[in-house]
């Protein structure tokens, strides 16, 4: 089959490689019918994430239909179409029974590694990296899904690829986001970054009762797509001397009552704090470009939330713990528990309150995904998300 | 209140960290000789080397004695001794070498450096009594969502790994875990491995040391006892196993399913 393999720094090719088998009785194999290049596959591209090894097949958002099936899974049929979440999680430890899906104690064959970066593993994620198991990824013409059975969602017919798609990892994602919050209506919500995760963080902020929610971003395309399909306020940054100072004012002196980092390792940033860190990222004497975080906890008000959705892998630095010690905040964080969430928001999806297809502004061929990660990495041609069809 | 104890042996990390450092540098004195002498500001030329590499095979031996005795309380006090011969030759070599006393004064330095953990560590093994104590307590657990019958008869089925613990004379203990969370499953076990901690270290990088294989099979204990199965990726397609994390193959689907 064809499948999109990481080559290097830089370099994706789409590849001829095996089939997927079965390889366990509680495993599926999907033909996959859409998938996307993800924000967090930036980081790979990158290379910024450690234990990639070229040929490594990337991509943990995709769909499509079941093609086989091991003979443990009961609740899926030949020729369902599902959804994949992008966590893989047995669904039987101490962590699955506590919805804490993406903390799997046992979907992870390379725990070690994980253990001695991390100091405990997390759950396996399809196409990233070794660190989480080393699974082939879904950008791809078919894809052996592990724990088949606690996984994917079944989708009914009548609704397209692109509305349900983004169940598999960035709508949840951005709604965990918004739900760490603790939004309990009249509060003000500032998000840093309006890539697919920023904008379903946003979306999802609102959809809960956040009164105002501010997203933050540097490109104005996709502040615009987010004021015309989620209607809340920007914030492009390149207008301001300081974002906290900005929001501050914004909010009556007070500061946005919780912050949503939805940029992580990578952020951008204008002023020499930008080349001190971008340095010593390169020299990898730092694996991190906290921007993000440092402002998102300077910005909040007192005793408020700082939720964390971005995606970090190591280090950072000039942590400012004084502020968040002194002043009471709360980080919250966590890669997406997604089957938490994948059932509700399909229900969200199939009653109108939000179509998650306003993000994808590029559909291309698998067999361009090369171009599709330039376009996305380098934001042209106003990319927000690429969506490939194998 | 329990106490609980980790390590059950007289030589502590510092002494172990001496051991290597006196291989390291014993190891840099006899293959690199020349280079070695005008970094401490002597001539290089042949005697000068000659007197290195004996320094240095007088370095790999206390190494060798801290890292394979088990209370090495005289190897250590070789090398405070060794560090006052050390210094004596390099206020000869500052008094020869007269252009050369920067690098000799920093050698000097780094001497004077580390005798004063050399002179602490002898002090502390000096002060031990009784017999000298060398295996090192090593316990390694899992906790299993399972309740404590399902969890032993489990592990009556896991004769593999069963085999390898009776062989290491360890013990298995099963508790329930606190707050209904299943059963923790602890083996424990003295590792007293041959050649002390220079024998540790070769299992080590090979992976063959039990602690290492233990923690393999507790995770694949756990795995089959919660999800009925050995997780597999195309990475890893026979399971955990921590000696083929740094082989692995890339993510892509296998050519042939393995069992």
């Amino acid at each position: 089959m064809k499948a999109t393999c990481w080559m290097g720094r830089n370099t994706v090719e789409v590849e001829n490689v095996p089939d997927p088998k079965i390889l366990n009785d509680r495993d599926a194999i999907v033909r996959i019918t859409s998938t996307a290049i993800c924000g967090s596959d930036l980081h790979l591209y990158d290379g910024y994430v450690p234990t990639m090894k070229r040929g490594d097949v990337l991509g943990h958002e995709f769909m499509g239909e079941i093609v086989e099936k091991g003979k443990a899974v009961d609740n899926l049929e030949v020729g369902d179409r599902v959804v994949v979440p992008f966590p893989i999680s047995c669904g039987q430890c101490w962590s699955c029974k506590h919805e804490l899906y993406s903390l799997c104690e046992n979907s992870n064959p390379n725990a070690r590694l994980a253990e001695k970066m991390w100091g405990f593993p997390t759950a396996g994620i399809f196409g990233y990296s070794h660190l989480t198991g080393g699974f082939a990824g879904g950008q791809a013409e078919y894809a052996r899904v592990p724990f088949a059975d606690v996984g994917p969602i079944k989708i009914e017919n009548g609704v397209s690829d692109e509305s349900v798609l983004f169940l598999s990892d960035v709508f949840p994602t951005g709604y965990m986001g918004a739900e760490m919050c603790d939004i309990s209506g009249g509060e003000v919500i500032a998000i840093w970054g309006a890539g697919p995760v920023g904008q379903f963080a946003a979306a999802s902020a609102k959809m809960l009762g956040a009164e105002r929610v501010i997203l933050i971003d540097r490109f104005d395309y996709r502040l615009q797509i987010a004021r015309e399909n989620t209607g809340v306020e920007t914030l492009n940054y390149e207008d301001v001397d300081s974002v906290p100072e900005a929001l501050k004012e914004l909010t009556g002196g007070r500061g946005p009552d919780a912050c949503i980092d939805a940029v992580g390792m990578e952020a951008h940033f204008h002023g020499p704090l930008y080349a001190y860190d971008r340095m010593k990222q390169a020299a990898r004497m730092e694996t991190e470009r906290p921007f993000v975080l440092r402002e998102a906890i300077m910005s909040c008000r007192n005793g408020g939330i700082v939720s964390v959705v971005g995606v970090y892998g190591g280090f950072v630095d000039k942590f400012p713990m004084g502020a968040l010690m002194n002043r009471g905040l709360s980080i919250r964080t966590g890669q997406c528990h997604v089957h938490r969430y994948m059932k509700p928001l399909l229900e969200r999806i199939q009653n109108g309150d939000i179509d998650p297809s306003f993000i994808v502004t590029h559909q291309l061929r698998l067999s361009d995904a090369p171009r599709g990660y330039e376009l996305f990495k380098h934001k042209q041609d106003d990319c927000l998300k690429v969506v490939l069809k194998p | 209140m329990a106490a609980h104890r980790v390590r059950a042996r007289d030589k502590d990390p510092l002494a172990q960290f001496l051991g290597w450092f006196s291989i390291g540098l014993g190891t840099a004195q006899v293959t690199a000789p020349r280079l070695m002498s005008r970094l401490v500001g002597a001539s290089g030329d042949g005697r000068a080397q000659l007197l290195m590499r004996i320094m240095g095979l007088r370095e790999l031996t206390q190494g060798v004695g801290i890292l394979v005795r088990p209370r090495p309380t005289y190897w250590l006090w070789s090398r405070v001794a060794g560090d006052g011969l050390d210094l004596s030759l390099l206020g000869l070599v500052a008094a020869r070498n007269p252009g050369k006393r920067g690098r000799a004064a920093f050698a000097i330095a780094n001497v004077l450096g580390v005798a004063v953990p050399d002179v602490f560590e002898s002090r502390r093994l000096s002060r031990l009594e009784g017999a000298p104590r060398s295996a090192k307590l090593v316990r390694k657990s899992v906790t299993i969502d399972r309740q404590r019958t399902v969890v032993e008869a489990a592990w009556l089925g896991a004769e593999e790994v069963r085999r390898k613990i009776e062989k290491a004379e360890a013990k298995v203990s099963f508790a329930e875990a606190p707050g209904d969370r299943g059963t923790e499953l602890a083996v424990e076990f003295l590792e007293s491995p041959p050649a002390g901690d220079l024998g540790a270290a070769a299992l080590k990088l090979t992976g063959k040391d039990l602690a290492t294989e233990l923690s393999d099979d507790l995770r694949r204990f756990k795995q089959q006892v919660e999800t009925g199965e050995v997780v597999r990726s195309d990475s890893t397609p026979t399971g955990h196993a921590l000696v083929g994390h740094l082989k692995q193959r890339p993510a892509q689907p296998v050519e042939e399913a393995v069992r």
